[in-house]
């Protein structure tokens, strides 16, 4: 069934998405609403959690794989092997929270440079909560100018209004698209083991940034 | 649940799981003997020690001021800097309140109704953040308030439960004791209302009107055993007074804190402590010098690539790490992959078994999880929960789509089939633990022949030993449902592809069984088989066979003979491998380490006790399906002869199937058939028909095998047959059969 799924005819490209940032900023939320568009309290995410969505974009049918992480785990030999073999891997931050952000340069942008398998993976900065525009902290500006700092997509989204959250995964998406090398992983249909790295085939050109 | 788990003191209390828990985390005292009185002061001591705790500690600590004047102001005010000064630490705790309380909030929102209660939610606040000031070198994870939940909440149901039993006597005696509630205030145990209280107390006085005295009198014998054993553990009048009323609303919070602390230190030396699985610190006495999440992580694969090689196999192969599914399981043991209720039936099995180390201090290990029956119930029922799910997960061809399985646990389980089935598997997972350096499990010292040998599904695809007592229907099952995903998918390849991942090894060997039939070296396995059952044989000879599949193999064979069906049309196609790795595992069996190439998990893992069973299955297979050829193929196998490609074709799938699904004791039985059948059987190579005839003898027998010897019968239609003839009667016709069909054909 799944598996009848997950065969190649279904999709053209399988990408692993990484969702990291600090506890509570709301990664677990956003996917929800990005797979279900639905949005609830959830229970703080233990180890890792993920989930799976089709979606067409560019023309081309796209099997997502998406890991929602655990934003207090701090247990580098666990949290390590998440990051291999991600095309795309999205900083989430509330914007209410100011060390949410302090901590991207902190720990996440450290944390994807050590672990990270694939340079050429591309990077995306999420400023989730935007609802709560009265308590927000952390300016616009700020987020752009740290995603121009570390070559990365940026957006402000909310995953209880929905605003952006389609825009997120959509620009990550159309990215990794446009990167030959990030492509060549993806097309495994052929893959079943999305962790085992093929040799970079082609360095891409085409540099993460926005 | 309970009662099958459990030792007398649990059953002592089986009405009153929190303190059956109180007891099994070493709380109170667990010896049968231990008097009321003897729980009581265990009780009110442990109460002291939280209450005076949390004197120190929350309310010292929020008011820094006063604790000790002799503070230096230099370190000690609100600017500064060094986290070790009163200041520091309020803030600190200030950072901890807050996260603990993001995290409580969400805690059961679904039940909300009693765990985000104002008054619950700040029991859990204050137990938690005790906890973790306590024990700074963790501090607060999340998952930690999920491991306290239900043990506040088994608390509470047991309070609940204690006020109905007041209620049900309160109207049993209304009558009588009119008039006679004279202590209105007599009992303090709880707030629940005081007139139930009052009869509550007057119960006693049922015979007599001196309700007043102490429930010890003898009026209370006029109770039945259990209520007044409530009686006596709620009264207020018995050891340390009020403080050592053991169900009480009052100390509910030190209670529950005291179970926590004890879950979270394995009280006593135990070896499961489960802070551990929140640090990253490497683990200690173990040789993997990992840490314990992961070590604990990996002693669960450990164990599952034991009892079901070809899963193992597979996760590896699509790369799935352990941890990244355990990870959760473990942390909150299980909490989120069940329903609240379910999962107090796992943690009513998980406390009642023993958390000290039951291997020598000194002998190296592993796997620290395996060292002990509650963490060897935690790796058995971690495996059994995958073999739950294995067709399902064997299906999957990416990392994705079995982790989307693994993480998303159906809640529709057969919870009392998934403990039996862990609990079959806890022996094993011990044996495994203590002989982690070795490769064979000597016989499980533990119950896991006990339990029925269910046909564990573990095995089923692996060549080891799972397959034996699996039910024909299960692998039709299987088969069904493989073969309508195959078709659906690509085909066979996907087929062939998974199987060949678990048993692709084995595929030459059934060709060799084909061919190898002929030649008969048979007689000295079949010898080999025949004296190992027996040798085996720790309860009757049938059942020795079977019995060692429950023990070893028998944990997976239930699970398999679930999902089995779906896969026996797998296997059918697989036979061809199947049979091979049967055969494999025959020669690998009498020669363990000659087999290994075909099934080097297999034969790593197999001890030699499941060696036995899987050339009982072997031996079985090959006999149903070519009879004496079977036993000719196992030497066939020995002897690795090339012909593999000579695949006995459906007979040979058939009769992997078969070999799947029987048990060890199915081989002496099996060979009762190969002797009924050896007339028949002359047609071994014969047909497709023969051969399913064969099979479905086999199959019979096999059923018929299990049944017999244990009960367990799955597929009782063939079973009828040789179920009657006695364990011993059958063995020894089987020798002689089997002899003489080696004869014939040789």
């Amino acid at each position: 069934m799944d598996s009848a799924s997950s065969s190649q005819p279904e999709f053209d490209y399988l990408f692993k998405l990484l969702l990291i940032g600090d506890s509570g900023v709301g990664k677990s939320s956003l996917l929800l609403r990005f797979t279900s568009d639905s949005f609830e309290d959830l229970s703080p995410t233990i180890g890792v959690d993920f989930k799976v969505k089709m979606v067409n974009i560019g023309g081309k049918k796209l099997k997502l794989a998406i890991w929602d992480t655990a934003g207090q785990e701090r247990f580098r030999t666990l949290t390590s092997s998440y990051y291999r073999g991600a095309q795309g891997i999205i900083m989430v931050y509330d914007v209410t929270r100011r060390d949410t952000f302090t901590n991207l340069s902190d720990v996440w942008a450290k944390e994807i440079d050590l672990y990270s398998t694939n340079q050429d993976c591309i990077k995306m900065l999420v400023g989730n909560k935007v609802d709560k525009e009265s308590e927000r902290v952390v300016t616009k500006k700020e987020g752009i100018d740290f995603a121009r700092e570390y070559g990365c997509l940026f957006l402000e989204c909310s995953a209880k209004t929905r605003v952006n959250v389609e825009q997120c995964f959509e620009e990550l998406v159309l990215k990794i698209l446009e990167t030959p090398s990030l492509l060549a992983e993806g097309s495994s249909g052929i893959k079943k083991n999305i962790f085992k790295q093929k040799p970079p085939e082609a360095d891409a050109s085409t540099s993460s940034c926005c | 649940m309970s009662e099958s788990s459990i030792e007398p003191p649990l059953r002592r209390f089986s009405n009153l799981r929190s303190v059956r828990w109180r007891v099994d985390l070493g709380i109170l005292p667990c010896s049968d003997s231990s008097s009321i009185d003897d729980l009581r002061r265990a009780a009110a001591d442990s109460r002291r020690r939280y209450a005076s705790l949390r004197r120190r500690l929350l309310i010292d600590s929020h008011l820094p001021a006063d604790e000790n004047v002799s503070s230096d102001l230099v370190i000690d005010n609100p600017l500064s800097q060094n986290p070790d000064s009163k200041w520091g630490r309020l803030f600190r705790n200030a950072e901890l309140e807050k996260v603990v309380d993001e995290d409580l909030s969400r805690l059961y929102p679904e039940d909300g109704s009693y765990f985000q209660t104002p008054a619950c939610q700040a029991m859990l606040r204050r137990i938690l953040l005790l906890w973790c000031i306590r024990h700074p070198e963790y501090g607060y994870r999340q998952g930690m308030h999920e491991l306290l939940a239900p043990l506040v909440y088994v608390l509470h149901v047991d309070l609940d439960h204690l006020s109905r039993v007041r209620k049900l006597h309160e109207d049993c005696f209304i009558d009588v004791f009119d008039g006679n509630n004279s202590f209105p205030d007599v009992d303090l145990i709880s707030n629940y209302r005081f007139q139930k209280t009052n009869k509550w107390d007057s119960v006693p006085g049922k015979g007599n009107d001196s309700h007043e005295s102490t429930p010890k009198t003898s009026s209370i014998d006029d109770l039945d055993p259990e209520t007044k054993e409530i009686f006596l553990l709620s009264d207020p009048y018995g050891a340390e007074g009020e403080l050592g009323i053991i169900l009480s609303e009052r100390f509910m919070e030190h209670d529950a804190y005291s179970k926590f602390d004890a879950l979270m230190n394995g009280a006593n030396d135990g070896v499961i402590s489960m802070a551990e699985f929140f640090s990253p610190a490497l683990s200690i006495g173990s040789s993997s010098g990992l840490p314990p999440i992961i070590e604990a992580s990996s002693a669960l694969y450990h164990l599952l690539s034991v009892v079901d090689s070809s899963l193992h196999s597979h996760f590896v192969e699509l790369g799935v790490e352990p941890q990244y599914f355990a990870l959760r399981w473990l942390r909150v043991l299980f909490g989120r992959e069940f329903a609240l209720d379910d999962l107090l039936l796992v943690w009513d099995e998980l406390f009642a078994s023993s958390n000290h180390m039951c291997i020598e201090s000194n002998t190296e290990y592993s796997f620290k999880l395996l060292c002990s029956g509650r963490g060897a119930f935690i790796a058995a029922l971690a495996v059994s929960m995958l073999l739950h799910l294995r067709s399902s997960l064997l299906a999957t061809e990416n990392a994705t789509s079995c982790l989307q399985r693994l993480l998303n646990f159906p809640q529709n389980v057969d919870m009392k089939k998934l403990i039996e089935k862990a609990k079959a598997l806890q022996g094993l997972a011990l044996d495994v633990g203590c002989s982690s350096t070795s490769s064979h499990f000597s016989i499980s010292k533990n119950n896991l022949a006990v339990r029925r040998g269910y046909s564990l599904p573990t095995g089923s695809a692996s060549p080891k030993s799972p397959n034996h007592s699996l039910p024909d229907s299960y692998w039709e099952e299987r088969w069904r449902v493989l073969h309508k995903e195959e078709a659906l998918k690509k085909g066979n390849k996907s087929l062939g592809e998974r199987f060949n991942l678990s048993r692709t090894e084995s595929d030459p060997s059934p060709a060799k069984n084909a061919q190898t039939k002929a030649r008969a070296p048979s007689a000295t396995v079949r010898r080999r088989l025949f004296d190992d059952s027996p040798k085996d044989t720790r309860k009757s000879d049938a059942d020795d066979g079977r019995s060692r599949c429950d023990e070893n193999p028998a944990a997976p064979i239930e699970s398999v003979s679930l999902s089995n069906k779906a896969d026996r049309e797998k296997q059918f196609e697989e036979e061809g491998s199947s049979s091979g790795e049967n055969s494999s595992v025959l020669s690998a069996t009498l020669s363990h380490d000659e087999s290994i190439g075909n099934d080097p998990e297999n034969e790593s893992e197999k001890s030699s006790v499941t060696s036995n069973s899987f050339i009982g299955d072997n031996d079985e297979e090959s006999c149903s399906q070519e009879f004496i050829i079977s036993q000719a193929v196992q030497e066939a196998e020995a002897a690795s002869s090339s012909a593999k490609a000579e695949r006995a074709g459906s007979l040979l799938e058939k009769s992997a199937s078969l070999k799947e699904k029987k048990p060890l004791s199915s081989k002496l039985q099996w060979l009762w058939k190969f002797g009924r059948a050896s007339g028949e059987a002359n047609t071994e190579k014969g047909g497709a028909e023969d051969s399913e005839k064969q099979s479905s003898v086999n199959n019979g027998k096999d059923s018929s095998c299990c049944s017999a010897p244990n009960g367990t019968c799955n597929s009782c239609e063939a079973t009828s047959r040789r179920v009657d003839v006695g364990d011993t009667k059958v063995m020894g016709t089987l020798k002689n059969l089997g002899q003489s069909m080696l004869e014939n054909i040789q």
